[in-house]
């Protein structure tokens, strides 16, 4: 799944927001957001700012293929963000300052889309448990940053809990 | 012309197979245009035999009394070797260390030439690509639906209606203990209670170690691999990891954050694994009690899901019924 931004010029006639709309919800992609800026004008057309999940870069070739068929003029698109989640319950002797040194160096090598770490109490045994979520832009690194974990798990004496996968 | 079966092993599902043939007697012969009848039965000390046939009725009742049959049994192979049939239906007792008794019976049968149906996972296990080139070579059906998600036809689904599918992996909860006592602990219980309660409810034996250290599981994505994947493999080849490790304070993080954590088996090309997994609340995999469901993941059809009761008397006895239908139908002209 990849989240893409677009500034989109689009005809200000009836009709021509929906014909820009349209085509993402044709290519099964999902509208998050769309801003209307009445104030960016260009050759009698408005600017809108829209953003999207897609699934796979080819959906978005054709995506763009239908717009420039309507007419609809694309300016900028970016911020193409493939995710790929990692989900972790990691349970037992859980030293949350080694947990995020490797973390660290997970995002200084690989690069993270987003990080987050949730931590319980220290049981009296000892043992706590740690949930993390992140995001990851290519499956290679995901799968490089699973290996690390699988590491650190192996090394301690912790259960790792982890999600489905993609 | 009937369809003469052995029931090896009349115990919960023993006794199962031979109500569900009772009960389904006419239609059978209305379908088929002959009969499926038990001429023979043996448990772990007496064995009966009669090429007319056995009522179901009469070795319920034998069985209820004690013994299925007045026949002291010595050895169950020799017993199979002494008689005629066409199908073995193997309800011995599980032993996934040396395959049990349940292991020299189907070799038996095979190898004579008498098609086999079972549940009993630990042959499967341990011996899989020997026993299906063994039926191979003597021209015979060897189906095992029931040892598997019990109830629910995950093999089938697989192997007949999703032919022509390209499986990329089959995720599934395979085992209902580890699910009750998993979902238990979703509604707060520690895990020493929650499989307490279990075994209480009659969900988990005695000596539980099988379910919840993940081995029965294991012996389920070994028959998958085997039989969906053509993976040729073994007990030893699969990375397990049971419940046992997993705390209450993990399943309430987990929760709270709208996930739980479930017994996964997953099988695909490159990866044999049993091991707890998160979930997200709602995903398909995400079912409560003691029922049992698996992602089918294919390239053209894409995710399909299943799930039904993965034990129980009558629920195994009617994927030992659908069995022996399909051996039944795809023999109807040989006979
Ligand atoms: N129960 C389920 O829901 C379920 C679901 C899926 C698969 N299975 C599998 O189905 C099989 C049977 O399970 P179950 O629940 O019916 O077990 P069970 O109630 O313990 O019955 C086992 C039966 O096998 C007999 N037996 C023991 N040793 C034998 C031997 N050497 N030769 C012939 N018979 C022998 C026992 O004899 P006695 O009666 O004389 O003790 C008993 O009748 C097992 O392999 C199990 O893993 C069970």
């Amino acid at each position: 799944m990849m989240r893409v931004n677009a500034d989109l010029y689009v005809k200000d006639v009836p009709g021509q927001l929906v014909a820009a709309l349209e085509p993402v919800s044709i290519m099964e992609g999902n509208i998050v957001g769309v801003v209307h800026h009445r104030d960016q004008v260009m050759n009698d057309r408005i600017g809108v700012n829209i953003t999207f999940d897609l699934e796979g870069g080819e959906r978005l070739e054709k995506l763009m293929g239908i717009w420039k068929d309507r007419d609809v003029r694309v300016s900028r698109i970016g911020s193409v963000v493939e995710k790929f989640p990692m989900d972790y319950l990691l349970i037992g002797d859980i030293s949350p300052s080694q947990l995020e040194t490797i973390l660290d160096e997970v995002r200084d090598m690989l690069g993270m889309e987003s990080l987050d770490i949730r931590y319980s109490s220290v049981m009296e045994s000892g043992s706590r448990t740690a949930l993390i979520n992140a995001n990851f832009t290519s499956e290679e690194n995901l799968s490089k940053a699973e290996d690390l974990i699988r590491e650190l798990v192996r090394e301690r004496d912790i259960l790792a809990v982890r999600g489905l996968g993609v | 012309m009937s369809m003469d079966i052995v029931i090896a092993g009349f115990g919960t599902v023993g006794q199962g197979v031979a109500e569900a043939i009772g009960l389904r007697k006419d239609m059978i012969r209305e379908t088929f245009g002959r009969e499926a009848r038990i001429v023979a039965a043996f448990d772990s000390r007496s064995a009966i035999h009669s090429e007319d046939g056995l009522d179901p009725a009469v070795l319920l009742s034998n069985k209820a009394a004690g013994q299925v049959g007045d026949e002291p049994l010595v050895d169950g192979v020799a017993f199979l070797e002494s008689i005629d049939y066409d199908v073995l239906v193997e309800v011995s007792p599980t032993n996934i260390e040396t395959g049990g008794a349940g292991l020299h019976h189907i070799r038996s049968a095979l190898s004579n030439g008498r098609h086999v149906v079972t549940v009993n996972k630990g042959p499967l296990a341990l011996a899989f690509g020997e026993l299906d080139r063994l039926a191979k070579e003597n021209g015979v059906e060897m189906r095992y639906e029931g040892s598997v998600g019990g109830a629910m036809p995950i093999i089938n689904l697989c192997r007949e209606s999703l032919m022509g599918q390209n499986i990329t992996s089959v995720m599934g909860i395979l085992n209902g203990t580890c699910n009750f006592i998993l979902s238990r602990m979703d509604d707060g219980l520690p895990f020493e209670q929650a499989l307490k309660e279990a075994q209480e409810l009659g969900y988990a034996e005695t000596d539980p170690s099988y379910d919840i250290n993940g081995v029965d599981t294991a012996c389920k994505v070994v028959i998958l691999a085997n039989s969906v994947f053509g993976i040729d493999c073994d007990y030893d080849d699969v990375d397990v990891s049971g419940i046992t490790a997993i705390t209450e304070e993990a399943v309430a993080m987990a929760s709270d954050q709208n996930y739980c954590i479930r017994l996964i088996g997953e099988i695909s090309p490159d990866r044999l694994e049993v091991s707890p997994r998160l979930i997200s609340k709602g995903h398909p995999l995400s079912v409560t009690g003691t029922l049992n469901v698996a992602q089918v993941n294919t390239d053209l059809a894409g995710p399909i899901s299943i799930s039904g009761r993965g034990a129980g008397r009558m629920e195994t006895a009617s994927a030992i019924l659908s069995d022996l239908l399909a051996i039944m139908r795809s023999n109807v002209n040989n006979k």
